[in-house]
Formats: C-alpha cells, structure tokens, sequence
C-alpha cells in the first residue's frame, strides 16, 4: 500500500472523532440520569469528564493541522477532514450542553416540581440521534444520517409541550419560578443537542455524497 | 460530462475515436474528448498512461516517431489535422508546444524568440515587437530587457522555461500545449509559469499534462484522468478534485496508487 502513514493519519483522524463521540454520549446519559434523579455524585463525575473532552479535541485539531500542510488530502479524504472539523465542534457544543445539564443537578434543592417524563423522552431522543449519528459518520450511511435528523421535529414538539407547562405552573405559582426556570433551561439544552445531532448528521452526508444539504 | 462542459464553452479540440499504436503495443484507445477555448485543460495520470502521447497528437508529433499509427479524428476548429492535404508545418505552427526541460537555442535571447516569425517571413521591422510583445507576454520583459542580446542558456532554468513559452508564443499559436513545463522548475518558478498559463487562457487554449496534481488542481479548468491508454474521466476540475465520479480517479488523486 501506497502513502502508508498517510492512511494511518486519515484511520486516526475517524477513530479520535468517533472516541470523541463515545465520551459526548456518555456525558449525555449520564448527566440526564444525574439530572433526573438529582443525583449530584453523578453529576460531579460526568463534570470530571470535560479535561479528557478538551484533551481529544487537541488531538483532533493537531491530526488534521499535519494532514492539511503536510499531506494535502483530496475527494473524499479532503471530504472526511472537512467534515471531522465540523463534527468535532459539534460533538463540543454537545459536550458544552450536556455539562450544564449536569450542573442543574448541583442546583436544584430536595425534589423537582414534577416527574420529568416528557424531559426523560426528550434525553432518550436526543441520545439516539446522538448515537446514530456517530454511526452514520463511521459507516458515512446517508440515508441512516437523513432519517436520524428526521426525529429533531420529535424533540421540538416535546420542547413546546414541557415549555407551555412550566410557564402555565409558574402564572398559577411564582414559588416555583426558581426550580422551573432551571427546568426551562435544561430542556432548552436537550432541543439544542439535537439540533446539533442534525448538524453531524448533514456533515456525514456531505462526507458521504458531497452534497451539502440542510437538515434542521 | 463532457456534454455539461460544452454548453458552457465552445468546443476548439474535438477528438473522436482515437486510437493509437507503437508498433503492436496500444497507447491510446477510443478516446473521446471535447476541449473547451480559452480554457486550461489539465491531464493527469500515471507514467505511461497515455497523457503525453494524447497531447503529441494535437499537433502530430507522433509522426515523428517509427511505427507509430494514429486512427480516429482530431479536429481543431472543425478542421481534422490528420485528414489529406494538412501542412504539418502550419498546424505546428498554431498548435505550439513547450516540453519537460527548457530548450532554449543556442543563441541570443533575442534570436530564440526571432527565429520563428523569420522563417515565417515576417520582415525584420515588425519582429522587434514581436519579440517585446512575447517576451512581456511570457513575463520575462522586465527581468532582461536590458541583455537581451545575451545568450539563452545564460538564463536561469526557469527563465529559460519562460522564454520558451516566449519563443512558442512568437508565432501566434491558438493553442499551447505544456508537457510537463514545471517537473525541472524550483517553486518560485513554478510559481511565475503557472500564473503566466493563468494569465495566457485569455488569448490561447492550453492543455497541460502535469504529475503535479495540486498543479492541476490550482490552475485548470478542466481535468481528464488517464489511465492505461484510456480516458478514465474528464470534467471540471473542482468536480475531479472534490468528488470524482469513478472510483480509479480518487485513488490516483489521492494517491491510493500510481
């Protein structure tokens, strides 16, 4: 084979975003878990986690600093690194997002003013569009990009619903605007995770057909 | 593709069918291409694919060499250049040529670029401008004006290479064909001859077979791929060098072989 540390590189480049979106979904799952159980052990070991985010980010942005000077990538090489910068800084803002989840479990005292269920269903769509998402960008599978961008439409229903309720609870109750207002915020979280979930998902098209399209 | 290309240029080369053989062994086979005027077509390919023996047929260099045989149609300008009563002479003349190592004569700067217009008898007069006119033309005016009696192989090789598209320009070709122009030239030089054939695309059509793909990529409009004797894939070179339509051409270019 040909252009041997080349292809290394290229191998090491998906393999560093694909950990990268390995560790961003269990920021996720874990800061819901943490968020919904107020579960504040949890949360302070998901925020442990943000050092490693930063650390494979540096990674990323070195490994495709050296591909684009010194080995001047082309078609769908050049595709894969466009696309890698790209995801990566989503997959950051995902991070960046889910960590404020989990700080809403530091701030949150006794019990939530309701059970978060549609909040949960939210988590679990966002999670799933999360996870394939990563799955298409490492099979670079179009169509399985398309279909996950399709649920964003899910969770902004959801949004609209949790967000009419807790306005509606805090016009009947002020008492409640703290502990709402933090629930306002962390479904705000979730809708933009997934939106940048859809963000991944038409780079992945873009690195799979060269086509640029919209997807939220 | 070719079909795209051409409604939005006009066709100068059309080349139909062409087949050619040294000897028993096929070079060249069924190629069909249609070049676009005042544009830069670059060719790409592995050594020996074809590309150098594709553009020697545009001005029949072919000929020169012994049990070579050409089938199919070149036209330039609707004229086929291989049909009965075409003087190869005159067709060289407007289909110019600038090779791998600069060739300067071993003569004068001045005399170099003269002695194409004198054999076509241009008198004596108007060849002074002429030879300004080339050698501005060629971006080489500024930095020997003042020699220009001097000899041509006193020049650095890049100049040299700049004369020579001088020399070639002299004889007021439409097309220019580069093989290879820059494979000899450091950088900068590289640098002066690709933004010279830049420049040039307004007056001439150019097609350059070039190794260097980020060459290619930098400073044509259209690529077509070789290999093995055959025209893989021909189309805009944003196209060629962002989404390449066959499978062999985004190996090459990614240099997956070759």
């Amino acid at each position: 084979m040909v252009r041997e540390k080349y292809l290394q590189q290229l191998a090491l480049l998906k393999e560093s975003v694909l950990s990268l979106g390995e560790i961003s979904e269990k920021i996720l799952h874990d800061s819901m878990d943490a968020v919904i159980a107020l579960d504040v052990e949890l949360a302070r070991e998901t925020l442990e986690l943000e050092p490693k985010v930063e650390r494979l980010e540096e990674q990323i942005e070195v490994t495709i600093n050296d591909l684009l000077a010194l080995q001047q990538p082309l078609a769908g090489d050049l595709r894969l690194v466009v696309s890698a910068l790209k995801i990566t800084a989503d997959l950051k803002r995902i991070v960046g997002l889910s960590i404020n989840i989990a700080k809403i479990s530091l701030k949150i005292e006794g019990e939530h003013l309701k059970p978060l269920i549609d909040t949960r269903i939210m988590g679990d769509i966002a999670a799933e569009m999360l996870a394939n998402s990563l799955k298409a960008f490492e099979t670079q599978d179009p169509d399985l990009a398309k279909g996950t961008a399709a649920r964003d439409d899910d969770v902004d229903k959801l949004f609209y619903v949790v967000w009419v309720e807790l306005i509606e609870m805090m016009a009947k109750d002020p008492r409640v605007v703290s502990k709402a207002t933090h629930l306002l915020f962390l479904i705000r979280c979730l809708e933009r995770i997934a939106d940048h979930c859809c963000n991944v998902c038409e780079s992945v098209v873009y690195l799979s057909t060269a086509e640029r399209v919209k997807l939220n | 593709m070719t079909e795209a290309i051409q409604n939005v240029a006009k066709t100068q080369i059309e080349v139909k069918d062409l087949n050619l053989w040294y000897g028993e062994k096929q070079a060249l086979m069924n190629i069909d291409i249609q070049i676009p005027k005042n544009s830069v077509t670059a060719l790409i390919g592995p050594s020996g694919c074809g590309k150098s023996t594709f553009i020697r047929c545009l001005n029949r260099m072919n000929d020169l060499i012994k049990n070579c045989r050409v089938e199919g149609k070149v036209s330039i300008e609707g004229r086929d250049i291989y049909g009965a009563g075409v003087d190869v002479v005159d067709l060289r003349k407007h289909v110019g040529m600038v090779f791998q190592k600069p060739n300067p004569f071993p003569m004068s700067i001045y005399d170099n670029i003269a002695y194409g217009p004198r054999i076509h008898g241009v008198n004596k007069k108007a060849i002074e401008g002429v030879v300004e006119h080339a050698l501005r033309s060629a971006a080489l005016w500024d930095e020997i004006s003042d020699r220009i009696q001097s000899p041509a192989l006193s020049l650095s090789g890049g100049q040299q290479q700049r004369l020579c598209i001088a020399r070639t320009m002299a004889v007021k070709p439409e097309i220019i064909l580069f093989d290879e122009p820059c494979s000899a030239l450091d950088p900068i030089s590289t640098a002066k001859i690709e933004d010279l054939i830049m420049a040039l695309k307004k007056d001439y059509t150019i097609v350059i077979v070039t190794h260097n793909m980020q060459q290619a990529a930098r400073i044509s409009d259209y690529t077509g791929f070789f290999l093995m004797g055959e025209l893989i894939e021909f189309g805009n070179t944003r196209q060629i060098f962002e989404n390449p339509d066959k499978k062999s051409t985004e190996d090459y270019i990614t240099g997956r072989f070759g």
